[in-house]
């Protein structure tokens, strides 16, 4: 169990200076007696942090001047409420289908904690710390392997091999450029667990995503931290947190619109104002072929009406104007509406086309007395047309809850759909490219 | 912060809908006019309707 820190401030680690056997340059012990080697930033030579004379375990040619950290060594910041600071940096690559893939890993540490690593690819970060307990791999059948760990699932993305190619700075193991690794990575966004294989022994590390302006502020660094390039293996989804949660929505406030409907279906008035029964024979007698009817009274609040009409149409059309006015007023909606039915049969069948019936809707009209102009239209040549006028007040429109069940489902299928391609694009970089979508962790 | 914009919208959606069938709103299409002539009741040829000499389509029968 480490110590508390000393209250009033943080802890201060111990820098000792010494000299590179190698090149006599000045050597920076920041995480004295704990590291296991340090890179002299001179030379680049690596040498044994835990022999009093830096003896040296390593040397090579420096080849990687251009890709320096992007948090320098000797930086400090808060990670989780703790201090610590920046002492090693190290490139790795792996190498997929002959393209190699680089990432940065830096080693920080604290003097009560030890130590803790942040990894950076493509401007993606995570915070990473070594596991307390082994990871249990998971017996459940699954198109790729899980293991468990504290009680969560993580599904198996990606093995490769990683070899070290750049390191600078202090490390907590006899670190040597060329070391190669075998890494497997399974992921539970926002997290990560790590399995690095080497020399026979696998290392566990569990790591966090961290957005690259919360490490940015962490370590007080001045500019902006790089962009990030597509998806990362552990990136959460911005879409995946709220998907749940607008179903849910989704499904409450269709049922909302439902009660809505059935109370209105209940509580309409819905009652018959006015019914006529007519006959048309076109161009007999010929003479003004529009009448009006008696009037009727539509009572209640401004509300709709509905005018039906139902005939015996068959292989027949008729046409309707209707001019459903206000007697007193004057005020007047006009509107018209083809009935026409047809059926025979054919090498199909029978068939049917149209409707001997139709129905319109004239909305918000105010109460008052009121009466039908009607002209019916028709073709001189077919039979006599026997048609009724039905006019009904505040009739429920069912095409409303049509058009509000659209807009209510419209965004959540499409968060499901981006949603959907944000872990496509993720899983495209993994070894299963046509995995399942995991759920994720919050 | 999605979940309390759809929310809200899909509230919005609800009252809209509500507020359409309360006030008897329509999808259907028409003319409405103010001042339609009492001479009408008793003169129905006295008035024509913009919908008037319709026009039915019978190719293809």
């Amino acid at each position: 169990m480490n110590p508390e820190p000393p209250p009033g401030g943080g802890p201060q680690p111990r820098v000792s200076g010494l000299h590179c056997p190698n090149c006599g340059g000045s050597i920076t012990l920041r995480a004295l007696g704990q590291a296991s080697s340090v890179v002299c930033e001179g030379c680049g030579s690596i040498l044994d942090a835990q022999d009093p004379k830096l003896q040296i375990i390593q040397t090579f040619h420096r080849i990687v001047s251009s890709d320096p950290p992007l948090i320098p060594l000797g930086t400090r910041g808060k990670i989780r409420g703790t201090d610590y600071e920046v002492i090693g940096f190290e490139r790795r690559t792996i190498t997929v289908d002959l393209v190699e893939y680089h990432w940065h890993e830096y080693i920080l540490f604290n003097p009560y904690k030890g130590f803790r690593y942040l990894t950076e690819y493509q401007g993606h970060w995570n915070d990473i710390s070594i596991c307390k307990e082994l990871p249990s791999m998971s017996s459940s059948f699954n198109i790729s392997p899980r293991v468990n760990y504290l009680g969560e699932s993580y599904q198996h993305f990606q093995s490769a091999d990683a070899n070290t190619d750049f390191v600078l700075g202090e490390f907590p193991w006899q670190v040597r450029v060329g070391e190669r690794a075998s890494v497997t990575d399974y992921v539970h966004p926002p997290r990560v667990l790590s399995g690095e294989k080497m020399a026979g022994e696998v290392t566990w590390s569990i790591g966090e995503y961290v957005p690259g302006r919360d490490v940015w502020k962490a370590f007080n660094l001045s500019g902006s931290p790089p962009p990030a390039i597509g998806v990362y293996e552990n990136e959460p989804s911005p879409f995946s947190a709220n998907l749940k949660a607008v179903w849910i929505g989704f499904a409450a406030l269709a049922f909302g619109l439902l009660v809505m409907m059935i109370g209105f279906d209940l509580f309409a008035m819905n009652s018959s104002v006015f019914q006529g029964a007519y006959r048309f024979t076109s161009g007999y007698p010929r003479a003004e072929a529009s009448f009006v009817t008696n009037t009727f009274e539509l009572g209640g609040r401004p509300s709709n009406v509905e005018v039906t009409t139902s005939t015996d149409l068959q292989n027949n059309w008729i046409y309707l104007n209707y001019a459903l006015i206000n007697q007193d007023t004057g005020q007047a909606w006009d509107f018209g509406r083809e009935v026409s039915f047809y059926s025979g049969y054919d090498s199909d069948g029978s068939w049917t086309e149209g409707s001997r019936n139709a129905a319109i809707v004239v909305p918000s009209v105010p109460p008052g007395q009121y009466y039908l102009r009607i002209e019916p239209e028709a073709d001189t040549v077919h039979p006599p047309v026997t048609y009724t006028v039905e006019v009904r007040r505040d009739v429920p429109v069912s095409s409303f809850y049509g058009i509000g069940f659209l807009a209510l489902l419209i965004p959540a299928i499409l968060i499901t759909w981006r949603s959907a391609s944000f872990e496509k694009s993720r899983w495209s970089e993994s070894d299963h490219p046509h995995s399942p979508i995991i759920a994720e962790g919050n | 912060m999605f979940r309390q914009i759809y929310m809200l919208y899909g509230l919005l959606i609800l009252a809209t809908v509500g507020y359409a069938q309360y006030n008897g709103w329509s999808l259907d299409t028409m003319n409405q006019l103010k001042n339609v002539p009492k001479s009408v009741r008793d003169n129905p040829g006295s008035y024509r309707s913009v919908y008037s000499g319709y026009h039915h389509y019978t190719g293809g029968k």
